[in-house]
């Protein structure tokens, strides 16, 4: 059966630890509200790989953030979010509750790894700092465990590195250093925040192997985020594309590739160099991300949209399943398939409202 | 490259650096129109005496000829670097000029410590303040603040503070306030202060609940004596941390190691003391070795306009009264301490930035 509730994939098997319904986080300007994450819903079982992929400005590292309740004013989290974490309601700690999940619970990677790591203190001193802090683990104990985590990345001499500052670490050993660190921390979902767009592509692939050896160790839950489709095939079980602060389509890897429905996605995929090695001039989408600053009414991608029809500009699409047999939904006025054009708008407009007003209709 | 030897290396370089600055001394001021004999005798000396004077200053020879410019030039140099800074010519006739520089230099001292010591007390503080609240009123007050401190020049704050603080001043009662010192003028309680070494001795020891504690009085008197001072010659100086301070704090606050550690669970509180604090030195470290400049050579007009008699007084007055030997000195001093200073600067550069090294650019 065809569901069509805007949250039906995002917990198939009732057992995530992370799991975001209806997320929405606005920056304040004097002049407008960006909405830079606009009601989002996902969730995240220990042992699996959520990807979030989507241009630069698409509200990716927003979506990150908000979770690690790291938005600083003017941005803000909206009272109707909800985001639990191993059964804790997130957005309703204070800041002192909310310190003591990040690191032992929810822990993240930044994008450039020299300047994730402070300059002024060695590498141990950063690690055995998260040891201390998340485990209570001090002293020379500190500094043992410390060593294995270098080696657990594969950091070679871990004794003797543990005694340098970051500047003495090549950018893919720091990535590696910056993940050792995390790893001090123990947490249950890692939130990856473009890991690896600051390094070369031989390394890229080796922080993602690493990666993925260490989730198969610990259970670890990661949500991965990048504009990287080659490192998203590579390393997520499930992958949810965002556009303007909303996921437009939602579906496991091979599924995803195989068949994209959502215009964006298949534009994401055409525009990957080497995919259509006839072609003269590379494949792009015209245009940019617009800044989402009004409540949705219409698809935010129909300006740039090649199948765009003049109803995409009134009617703000909702997420239905487009296949029978994986877990796969959309935000697309061409969708359900097989009705007609008149239909489907009707679907989506009846729909519209219940999602406006928050979504979370569990 | 290890410690010791890049400090030898720098001594060494220091060397030139120092010739330099003697011989441009040097030239400026014998090459000017700076005559001693007529300085120390007036218009009205006798031939005779200008000769018997030429010959004891040195620059005529007992036999009549003058002694050569070169050869003038090479005995400075041996007494220079020998610390043989020789006796006054002008203002105090045949005293050596090392008991004159060492008589006024607590005065200088004291005045230096505290005008480095509120400045680093009260900028630091505000414009760390200032930089964890920015866009704040509090911001807005401490670095408007800043920009009006930094901007009023020295000699002219001198001038007003000393005036409203004597003489009719708004705050005339400063003189008598508590503890009653001078506000303008060299005070004798300096000498208070450094002849009674044990806290105990001298002055009255003051009794608290039965409990004798040490005498703080002629410290809070030398204190306050200075404060006025201290304060004027710090004040650019504390405006510019102010300024710093904030912009170092912003700068770190923003960085993605501090979004680091707030992801590693570290407090906020640990966050400021340990992971921004220390970067926010970085930047403020030139600006607080700067100040200590003004320990030894920052505060000639500060004492002329309080009437203190210190280094900077006494620089003033061999200038006006032709005296070379003591010019010279101070300048050779001063010369001195701007080489160690600036070595001792980069050297405290690779203990709190660890991305310095010692490793010179000539290997």
């Amino acid at each position: 059966m065809q569901s069509t509730t805007p949250t039906a994939d995002d917990d198939p098997r009732g057992e995530s630890i992370l799991s975001i319904r209806n997320l929405q986080t606005v920056f304040r300007t004097d002049h407008e509200h960006i909405r830079a994450v606009d009601g989002i819903s996902l969730s995240i079982s220990p042992g699996e790989t959520l990807g979030i992929v989507g241009e630069s400005g698409s509200g990716k590292s927003v979506t990150a953030r908000s979770i690690m309740g790291l938005v600083d004013a003017p941005g803000e989290v909206l009272p109707e979010s909800s985001i639990v974490f191993d059964g804790t309601e997130l957005t309703e700690l204070s800041a002192d509750q909310y310190q003591e999940v990040r690191g032992s619970g929810v822990g993240m990677i930044f994008q450039d790894p020299l300047k994730s790591l402070n300059p002024v203190y060695t590498v141990g001193n950063q690690i055995r700092e998260a040891l201390r802090i998340n485990r209570g683990i001090t002293g020379q104990e500190a500094t043992d465990v410390a060593i294995d985590l270098l080696e657990d990345v594969a950091i070679p001499d871990p004794e003797r590195r543990l005694d340098e500052y970051p500047n003495e670490f090549s950018g893919g050993m720091r990535q590696r250093a910056v993940i050792a660190m995390m790893l001090a921390c123990d947490p249950d979902v890692l939130i990856c925040d473009e890991p690896t767009t600051a390094l070369d592509v031989t390394i890229q692939a080796q922080i993602v192997e690493l990666l993925q050896d260490i989730q198969a160790e610990r259970d670890l839950a990661i949500l991965f985020i990048t504009h990287d489709m080659g490192v998203i095939a590579e390393i997520s079980d499930r992958v949810n594309v965002m556009y303007a602060g909303e996921f437009v389509e939602k579906a496991p890897v091979e599924e995803l590739f195989a068949n994209p429905k959502h215009p964006y996605t298949q534009g994401l995929l055409d525009a990957i160099p080497g995919t259509s090695v006839d072609d003269e001039r590379l494949n792009t989408i015209e245009g940019d991300v617009p800044t989402p600053n009004q409540p949705a009414t219409d698809c935010r991608f129909a300006p740039r949209c090649p199948k765009a029809f003049e109803d995409c500009t009134e009617v703000h699409p909702t997420h239905v399943s487009v296949s029978d047999t994986h877990d796969h939904s959309t935000a697309c006025l061409l969708y359900p398939e097989g009705k007609s054009r008149t239909e489907r708008v009707e679907h989506h407009r009846s729909q519209a409202p219940a999602d406006t007003q928050g979504g979370a209709q569990e | 490259m290890n410690r010791p030897l890049y400090i030898a290396k720098r001594l060494l370089l220091g060397v030139p650096v120092l010739l330099f600055g003697l011989t441009l001394t040097f030239l400026i001021l014998y090459l000017g129109p700076i005559d001693p004999v007529l300085a120390i005798l007036g218009k009205d000396a006798t031939p005779t005496a200008a000769r018997n004077l030429e010959i004891s200053l040195g620059i005529r020879y007992p036999n009549g000829s003058l002694v050569p410019l070169w050869v003038q030039y090479k005995n400075f140099l041996v007494n220079m670097v020998t610390f043989d800074f020789g006796t006054s010519w002008a203002i105090a006739r045949d005293q050596p000029v090392a008991a004159m520089i060492v008589g006024r230099l607590p005065a200088t001292i004291w005045l230096g410590f505290w005008s480095v010591l509120v400045a680093l007390f009260v900028g630091i503080p505000v414009g760390l303040y200032a930089g964890l609240n920015s866009n704040s009123w509090s911001d807005y007050a401490a670095s408007f603040g800043g920009i009006v401190w930094r901007a009023m020049p020295n000699f002219w704050l001198a001038v007003m503070l000393s005036g409203l603080l004597t003489a009719g001043g708004v705050l005339d009662g400063y003189g008598d306030f508590l503890i009653k010192t001078d506000v303008v003028g060299t005070s004798n309680a300096l000498q208070h202060l450094f002849s009674g070494i044990d806290p105990f001795a001298g002055v009255p020891v003051l009794e608290f609940f039965w409990i004798p504690v040490p005498n703080l009085g002629p410290m809070a008197e030398a204190f306050k004596w200075i404060l006025p001072a201290a304060l004027v010659l710090g004040s650019s100086s504390m405006g510019n941390e102010v300024r710093i301070g904030r912009t170092a704090v912003l700068e770190s606050l923003r960085s993605e190691y501090v979004d680091t550690a707030k992801a590693k669970g570290v407090s906020p509180r640990r966050i400021i003391v340990k992971h921004i604090g220390r970067n926010a030195v970085i930047p403020l470290l030139p600006v607080i070795m700067g100040e200590f400049y003004l320990l030894i050579g920052g505060s000639v007009l500060v004492e002329k306009v309080f009437s203190i008699n210190g280094i900077g007084n006494l620089f003033i007055r061999a200038a006006f009264n032709s005296d070379i030997p003591v010019m010279m000195s101070l300048v050779f001093i001063f010369i001195l301490m701007q080489i160690l200073f600036n070595l001792l600067q980069d050297v405290l550069y690779t203990y709190i930035d660890p991305r310095i090294t010692l490793s010179d650019t000539t290997e």
